[in-house]
């Protein structure tokens, strides 16, 4: 159409109309005039209508609402907070601030690729139709079946709270694999501990709102803990005095000062790796000068006095082993908090009504199970569990969960193969343990069997696995490797085909329960914009292939579309008919365990219509006054553990205790403990640094391509290095070129090197930067559970 | 020259400010992320320069110069001061162009960079460092274009920016007002870095309402401001609880 001499005349009137009653479009047009006149190759930004629409972050699983601004509805230009959600009432981190440099990165995958030359060579990716690309898997998925290896099959996915694990899952079941894994984290061993100590499967709720005394052993609470903008507000709320409400304690203990510990009310400075010892300590002081919930141990605890195993033998209980063996002397000792410390914080523990222990290591990955009991157990003996409910569960699934899987019998065959690695002292619980590490391994190695068709969905194991370099030689082994990348990342890269899934910001998720938060919720993330390129939903591909499968596998996943599927969890939670859809007004403090939520909903759609607003489903956690433990109490010893340690293992082995393993490489030669940490201006997980984040990185943790590790000046001196100094650092597990920064936030002979550096992938932002921490620290393996723990790594740094 | 500004200075009923609370501030940075967004600030692939880098907002390490364990650090984000001594900020003062210019009716130093000649005479004057100047051509990898705002300008190589105290979002809540009929003058407003910051740390509003949440803590006893014995009457306050950052106040930034 072409626009006549009076038309556009009549248009310029239509806009001068609108323009006097508001004088920006003036000031705009005059400064644009001006700026364009001048600098013709400066991106000038299309401008038009603006609009926001409003959905739910998914960089991480803290389950913030956002609501981003549209120019003329496709060109997202800001993204901020929703001020009326739950989770975050306004305020984002800062991943999720910079998150529209996700959506437009230049390093993201805009087709679906097939690796034509080596794995491995960025240059070998060709273009592939979605049809051919889907085919060649389905025809793999089909012809292992064939040859009765489905269990060859296996999945790493990075979204462990999303209806897409649990299409997964479902998927695996129906198939016949047991392989499907997440990235490691924190709550791997804590729901291993829950299940041995109370015989559930859940996550703890940790009734943080109402506490006026929280104790925390090294939980990164500022750096990124559970759902970090709720962390955030959390700790802003215990800053806040509000009438009415009592002030909260807030006691950090870490061996690295921290900001947590800046920001504590009190830092108790322990040595790494050492918390658990001092959570026994406190144990031996309540338990020795009667501070403990003698009403709560005495009805619902197990092995807190000695008892007699199944076989019949006389076994001690915790209070025996802790006050043997955790006396404040030997535990001052151990830790280097003082025996008057440990006495003063075990009184102020006991003395306050809303108590709580918190626990965590510094970079969220599984902990060692006996330290992870540790806290468990100082937490009942301050009646946390009690009806105090300062600690509640949660379990994964808050309803009714997908139907039952179809199993043929190829699915039960493969079903039950042992998970490739997997240590035989695993405990059983209900709990399926997450051995990552021990499959990677396995893989690597080549042992037991081999694993034909791997799948990546939202992981970068290659970059992001503790110990990365494992990953690697593991992806490596694998016969097909199918990547569900949004990005050209480290394991892509790797990659036979890659089958983009959509961007955060352009897909239709789910949320599943918030970590660490004392509340079952549930959310759905609407898409913000429609696909920038050619990607799909990875949920929609799994239906699909499950479709191309047939017979039980497509009578297991029958819905027509991944939304279809989360339209049916609001159908369910219709139908439970418990819990409410709120917005920011809820108070979590509100929340009593054991208390359901009266519904304000009762149609399905208008459930549906609520979720997709922004609202969020939250519902109370259980009650614990049942345990399904072989006691039927809480249990302190762990009958639980009578299968996986032998029959006459030492009584402690049933029991919490200090169990520190012991670092690899010889202290004579690698004298220094390397301990790494978090930051929430680096982004640790399956996306990188955002360019908007490399601003906050001051320049003395990373200057140009170098980073620095955190030296106190005493042991700077003896090495002879010099503040800002070139240095190399070696591990058992590889060298790196850093410089120093002299710091009295470590003590002598520990060093500290942050996480989120040294990527290879991506794009000129990014890549090159400093050192991957996962690179340089060491990964035991947990000798109970098998699962990967980082603590502290034997490290030696020397002049470059 | 900005007339007739003393005698509106002393009697303006609007004066926009902030106070930031360092007792909540995490330093997590949110505030600077949203500021970059929102005002179009451009980035290279190294920004470890950081007298080369641009920023609006900067976070600044302050640490209690104690040894371990009694060792403590703290951030302290800061914006532009908005500096309200009489006549003139330092930087206003020097500027040869008028392109840096304080607004009266509201307190907002504002920096008009298509008048700007990049003497940078107004970094040299600012002492709080609020000022960057652009050494470069911006350049957004091309896709990223897609996220750049239309309220806001994208500058050149060879001008000088800062914080605005995102003067954009003021102009249009100062037009929602005249639409609604209400007076736009004092309006309230927020700037991009108050609405991201996850643990309500900073305040925003007009100094001068003493209903104002932000003039009321503006008068805690945890108050301070930076270099308050320089006169440039920053209009951003800061609170904190703990003695030895009270103490940092009269240090330079750097
Ligand atoms: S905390 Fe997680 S969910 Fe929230 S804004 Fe940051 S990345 Fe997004
Ligand atoms: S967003 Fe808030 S808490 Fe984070 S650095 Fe800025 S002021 Fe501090
Ligand atoms: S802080 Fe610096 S730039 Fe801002 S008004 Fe004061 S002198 Fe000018």
């Amino acid at each position: 159409m072409s626009l006549g001499r009076r038309a556009f005349l009549q248009f310029v009137g239509g806009a001068i109309g609108g323009t006097l009653l508001t004088p920006i479009p003036w000031k705009l047009a005059d400064d644009s005039a001006i700026w364009t006149q001048n600098w013709s190759w400066r991106p000038s930004p299309e401008r038009g209508e603006i609009t926001e629409a409003t959905g739910t972050c998914l960089l991480c699983p803290g389950g913030c609402g956002i609501q981003v601004r549209l120019v003329n509805g496709h060109r997202a230009i800001y993204v901020k907070g929703n001020p009326d959600h739950v989770v975050n009432r306004g305020g984002l981190c800062p991943v999720g601030a910079a998150g529209l440099q996700y959506l437009y990165a230049p390093y993201r995958v805009t087709q679906p690729l097939k690796q034509t030359g080596k794995r491995g060579d960025p240059k070998g990716f060709q273009p592939i139709s979605w049809d051919e690309a889907l085919k060649v898997v389905a025809a793999k998925l089909t012809e292992l079946r064939q040859k009765g290896q489905p269990h060859a099959v296996a999945c790493l996915t990075g979204q462990s709270r999303s209806s897409t694990a649990d299409l997964w899952k479902q998927f695996f079941a129906a198939y016949g694999s047991p392989n499907l894994y997440t990235m490691p984290c924190h709550s791997d061993s804590t729901r291993l501990a829950v299940a041995l100590a109370t015989g559930q499967e859940a996550d703890l709720a940790f009734h943080l709102e109402k506490a006026t005394y929280v104790l925390n052993f090294g939980a990164p609470l500022l750096e990124g803990w559970a759902s970090p903008t709720r962390a955030q507000r959390l700790f802003s709320r215990w800053q806040t005095e509000q009438p009415g409400v009592p002030e909260t304690e807030f006691v950090h203990v870490e061996p690295r000062c921290s900001l947590t510990a800046s920001k504590a009310d009190r830092w108790i400075a322990c040595n790494p790796g050492t918390e658990a010892a001092l959570a026994l300590g406190i144990a031996h002081v309540l338990i020795r000068e009667k501070l403990f919930d003698a009403a709560f141990v005495a009805d619902q605890v197990f092995g807190f006095e000695d008892w007699t195993d199944a076989a019949g033998a006389q076994r001690k209980g915790f209070k025996a082993l802790v006050l043997g063996k955790y006396s404040p002397q030997d535990v001052a000792s151990l830790t280097g908090v003082d025996a008057e410390v440990i006495q003063e914080l075990a009184r102020q523990l006991a003395r306050q009504k809303n108590a709580v222990v918190l626990w965590g290591p510094p970079t969220d990955t599984p902990n060692n199970l006996y330290h992870d009991l540790a806290f468990l157990a100082l937490n009942a003996l301050i009646g946390a569990f009690s009806s105090k409910a300062m600690i509640s569960l949660v379990p994964p699934q808050p309803w009714q969960a997908l139907p039952d899987p179809a199993m043929d019998m190829e699915a039960f065959k493969g079903q039950g193969q042992k998970p490739l690695g997997q240590p035989a002292s695993t405990p059983k619980t209900k709990v399926r343990p997450n051995t990552v590490h021990a499959f990677f391994n396995a893989l690597a190695n080549g042992e037991e069997y081999p694993i034909e068709l791997l799948f990546i969905h939202e992981a970068n194991p290659a970059y992001g696995l503790p110990e990365n370099a494992l990953a690697v030689q593991a992806l490596q082994k694998a016969g097909t490797v199918v990547s569900f990348s949004s990005y050209l990342d480290e394991t892509s890269a790797y990659a036979d085909l890659i089958l983009p899934n959509h961007n955060a910001f352009e897909r239709l998720d789910d949320v599943i329960g918030l970590p660490g938060a004392p509340f079952a919720f549930y959310a759905v993330a609407t898409p913000i914009l429609s696909p920038q390129y050619d990607t799909k939903a990875t949920g929609d591909v799994l239906l699909s292939l499950a479709k191309a499968l047939g017979g039980t596998v497509a009578q297991s996943l029958p819905w027509k579309s991944y939304q279809d599927l989360l339209k049916l969890r609001a159908a369910q939670i219709a139908q439970a008919g418990s819990g409410t859809l709120v917005d920011a007004t809820f108070d979590p403090a509100s929340v009593a365990p054991g208390a359901p939520l009266k519904p304000n909903f009762s149609k399905a759609s208008d459930v549906w219509r609520k979720l997709t607003s922004g609202l969020c489903w939250v519902d109370a956690p259980q009650a614990l006054d049942r345990y399904a433990t072989p006691s039927s109490r809480l249990e302190l010893a762990c009958q639980g553990l009578l299968a996986s340690v032998s029959a006459n293992a030492g009584d402690e082995l049933f029991m919490a205790h200090y169990a520190p393993l012991n670092p690899s490489g010889d202290a004579g030669e690698l004298p220094l403990l390397l301990i790494t940490h978090r930051s929430l201006s680096l982004a640790p997980g399956y996306v990188p640094n955002a360019p908007f984040m490399n601003k906050l990185l001051p320049d003395d943790l990373l200057l140009q391509q170098d980073v620095f590790v955190e030296v106190h000046p005493s042991t700077g001196k003896k090495l002879g290095l010099r503040p800002k100094a070139k240095a190399l650092l070696k591990t058992p597990r590889g060298e790196a070129a850093v410089r120093v920064r002299f710091a009295p936030t470590v003590p002598a002979g520990v060093i500290a090197l942050p996480e989120g550096l040294g990527h290879t992938a991506y794009d000129e932002y990014v890549q090159g930067k400093g050192v991957n921490a996962n690179a340089m620290v060491e990964v035991q393996l947990d000798p109970v559970t098998g699962l990967g723990t980082v603590w502290a790594t034997r490290a030696q740094l020397r002049l470059a | 020259m900005s007339g007739n500004a003393h005698s509106e200075h002393a009697a303006g009923k609007v004066r926009y400010g902030m106070v930031i609370d360092l007792d909540k501030c995490t330093g997590c940075g949110a505030c600077a992320v949203a500021c970059q967004q929102e005002n179009n600030i451009a980035f290279r692939p190294d920004e470890s320069n950081k007298l080369r880098t641009i920023s609006w907002l900067t976070l600044y390490r302050l640490e209690n110069g104690k040894d371990y364990p009694e060792h403590r650090e703290a951030m302290l984000p800061r914006p532009c001061m908005h500096c309200d001594s009489p006549h003139h900020a330092p930087c206003t003062f020097v500027c040869p162009v008028n392109a840096t210019v304080r607004d009266e009716h509201t307190g907002i130093v504002d920096h008009i960079a298509v008048r700007c000649i990049g003497c940078r005479y107004c970094m040299v004057a600012c002492p709080y460092h609020a000022r960057s100047f652009n050494w470069w051509d911006p350049k957004w990898p091309k896709t990223m274009e897609a996220m750049l705002s239309p309220e806001v300008s994208p500058r050149m190589r060879g001008v000088v920016e800062k914080c605005t105290f995102c003067h954009h979002r003021l102009n249009r809540a100062r037009d929602r007002a005249r639409i609604n009929g209400e007076d736009p003058d004092g309006v309230e407003y927020t700037p991009a870095c108050v609405e991201a910051c996850p643990t309500g740390a900073i305040t925003f509003g007009n100094l001068r309402d003493p209903h104002s949440q932000v003039a009321k803590l503006a008068k805690d006893p945890r108050a301070f401001r930076i270099l308050e014995k320089l006169h440039t009457e920053p209009k951003v306050y800061y609170l904190s609880s703990e003695q030895w950052i009270h103490k940092q106040s009269d240090n330079d930034l750097s």
